[in-house]
């Protein structure tokens, strides 16, 4: 009864009716920007929210990992092969030059991301176990070990992942719009289930130990267990996340266990704010539309003709420049604002909220 | 290829010479660690930094490489001080990851400052030898990686004496051991921070002046040597100034030795799986006290 009646509970809560907002609004913004460019950016933003929260999910249990990227690309290159596999197979079995497209296909892709994220999260365990007991910047270090070791080990084994020259994975899922809607269910299951993880009981664990791991063991929480499931999670995610950008730029090679890639979710959490369920999405939103704005056509120009001749050494200024300022903002948050945008936003609204009941009084 | 003998010993001189510029580095962050308790993983930039200045003094001052690596060493001792002063003194006694965050942060605002101003071709620092190499029966080394040697021995030996013989390094000592007690010893610790910060980007910058005359260097070079200086002070446990030395060569060894068996992508990782293996085994690090 306790499941049903809690089911219940939450289908009932404002929580899952601010969730069907969120999704709705989500799904219905290409409808009025049908800018290719803007589906672009929006699908990449939230591959990448589902990117940070997996990272943020394992800060919360007091570990913070420099080598996440391993399981981006694990989950990219396990549900690109994989999905490379079945379907040749569906193809031979056919008789059809091309994927047929339908609820067959969403399904496929939806397992193959899955398995994706399964396989990640398996060697996630893997990892895991050798990172439970480590603190601080040991785990930091090894989690970037780990990093270097999947590059040379994609390397070594070219044969089977075609990791050196890269390959496209096959599409169930036409790009676009379909493909938007896949990554928001996605992102937005994704959240949830991170989100009620943390507020159940076991989040409580997880929580305990980010504030005092010894403490949280001194009052009887398996603090390893514990460690160790918050890094599955995490890690299942982000080879979700992976599968999902991998079949998104159709494109996977060895470059995506770069450390760009293992400290992107670092920067848009601590950047959105570490610790709050909104933190990674708005630190996503921020980073990428800042980054994608920079590509444009005329935001080059104009930069390659104002600050260009500043620079000559430099081809073109904005990759740099962008990650120059990324830097700058990462600083600024760190010291004068630990708590991310999220907490700017908060004191904002908090402030607009005490100026109107200020004007009633009057 | 062929492995002889030859090979062997000309790959453990390389291995000698790279794991003392390793050294110098991992000396520098072990110094930072040990007074501060601050991983800076950043330091890698200062020796990328120092590694340019040493580069654009000798170009556009017409220096010797060596001299320039000394005026490199002091600008990025001063970079040094304003870093510490505006950025990790701010975050030093807060959360642990916040120190990760703001290295991060100092990364790429090294990485990409460097990037435009000095561009994205590598370089490389001709010294007095450059092209000269010391060729006995079987092989030849290039004379920088042997005087490159000798920089470093003469650096961490002028660096040993600092610490040991001076008052500041009796200070430094005593801000290691506990700076509560050093502070009501009447030691002014914000300052020792400071100068300890000083000195350990100098060592990264000498680093860089080395490192910039045997290899070619860009603005991403800094990233690998953070990490392979941080894994042998891992190895040579965090602190321990006899250990970085230690843990230095035997990387230095490790990596050609790698190199020369396994091929040259597997270099850093097998450092790393070397590093990994020995954190399962011993959290802490193999010299490493045991903490809580």
């Amino acid at each position: 009864m306790p499941v049903t009646q809690q089911l219940y509970m939450f289908l009932r809560s404002k929580g899952f009716q601010l969730l069907v907002v969120c999704f709705a609004v989500l799904a219905l913004i290409p409808i009025f920007i049908t800018d290719s460019f803007f589906l672009f950016v929006f699908t990449l933003i939230f591959i990448f929210a589902i990117y940070a929260a997996s990272w943020n999910f394992l800060a919360n249990s007091g570990q913070g990992s420099l080598g996440h990227a391993v399981f981006l690309g694990i989950g990219g290159f396990a549900s690109a092969i994989i999905g490379g596999k079945i379907s040749i197979a569906i193809i031979g079995f056919l008789g059809v030059i091309q994927m047929p497209i339908g609820a067959l296909s969403v399904l496929i892709q939806v397992s193959v991301l899955l398995v994706g994220g399964l396989i990640s999260a398996g060697i996630g365990l893997l990892i895991g176990l050798a990172c439970v007991r480590l603190k601080a910047w040991y785990l930091a270090i090894v989690t970037f070990g780990f990093s270097v070791i999947a590059g040379s080990l994609s390397s070594q084994f070219d044969s089977f992942t075609n990791g050196i020259s890269g390959f496209a994975p096959t599409l169930f899922v036409p790009g676009g719009f379909p493909f938007y809607i896949l990554v928001i269910s996605f992102t937005v299951t994704s959240v949830a289930v991170m989100y009620l993880i943390m507020k159940s009981r076991m989040g409580l664990a997880f929580r305990a130990i980010h504030g005092n791991e010894a403490e949280a063991k001194m009052i009887g929480i398996n603090t390893a267990k514990y460690k160790l499931i918050a890094f599955v999670i995490s890690t299942f995610f982000a080879g979700i996340a992976g599968g999902l950008y991998v079949y998104f730029i159709r494109f996977v090679d060895n470059s995506i266990f770069s450390p760009t890639n293992s400290f992107l979710p670092l920067i848009m959490t601590v950047i959105g704010g570490l610790g709050t369920v909104s933190g990674p999405v708005i630190g996503a939103i921020f980073l990428t539309s800042v980054g994608q704005i920079l590509t444009t056509q005329s935001v080059r120009q104009y930069l390659s003709t104002s600050l260009g001749p500043f620079f000559p050494k430099v081809g073109y200024v904005g990759p740099p420049l962008t990650y120059l300022i990324i830097g700058v903002i990462l600083l600024a948050i760190v010291i004068f604002s630990p708590k991310g945008l999220e907490s700017l936003f908060r004191k904002f609204y908090n402030y607009l909220i005490t100026e109107e009941k200020g004007d009633k009084t009057k | 290829m062929d492995i002889t003998a030859g090979t062997i010993v000309l790959t453990l001189i390389w291995g000698v010479a790279i794991g003392c510029i390793y050294m110098l580095l991992a000396t520098g962050l072990n110094i930072i660690f040990g007074v501060m308790k601050l991983v800076n993983f950043a330091h890698g930039q200062f020796l990328m930094i120092g590694a340019y200045l040493t580069w654009a003094i000798s170009v556009a001052a017409g220096l010797n490489a060596y001299i320039a690596i000394l005026v490199s060493m002091a600008l990025v001792a001063g970079l040094g001080v304003v870093i510490e002063r505006f950025t990790f003194r701010r975050v030093l006694g807060t959360e642990k990851l916040n120190e990760i965050f703001v290295s991060l942060g100092l990364i790429y605002i090294f990485e990409n400052a460097a990037l435009l101003i000095w561009g994205d071709q590598s370089q490389q620092i001709v010294s007095p030898f450059s092209g000269l190499s010391l060729n006995l029966q079987s092989f030849s080394i290039t004379y920088d990686r042997i005087v490159a040697v000798f920089v470093v021995v003469a650096v961490l030996v002028g660096f040993g004496l600092l610490i040991g013989k001076t008052k500041i390094g009796l200070a430094m000592r005593a801000t290691s051991q506990s700076n509560g007690t050093a502070k009501l010893m009447g030691i002014n610790v914000e300052k020792i921070y400071m100068i300890t910060f000083a000195l350990g980007s100098a060592l990264a910058a000498a680093a860089g002046g080395l490192y910039g005359i045997i290899f070619s260097f860009n603005a991403q070079t800094g990233a690998m040597p953070t990490i392979i200086a941080f894994a042998i002070i891992i190895l040579g446990g965090l602190g321990s100034i006899r250990g970085a030395i230690v843990g230095g060569l035997l990387y230095g060894i490790a990596e050609q030795m790698a190199t020369l068996f396994l091929g040259g992508i597997w270099s850093t990782a097998v450092a790393f799986a070397l590093l990994i293996i020995i954190l399962i085994i011993r959290p802490n690090g193999i010299f490493g006290e045991k903490g809580e």
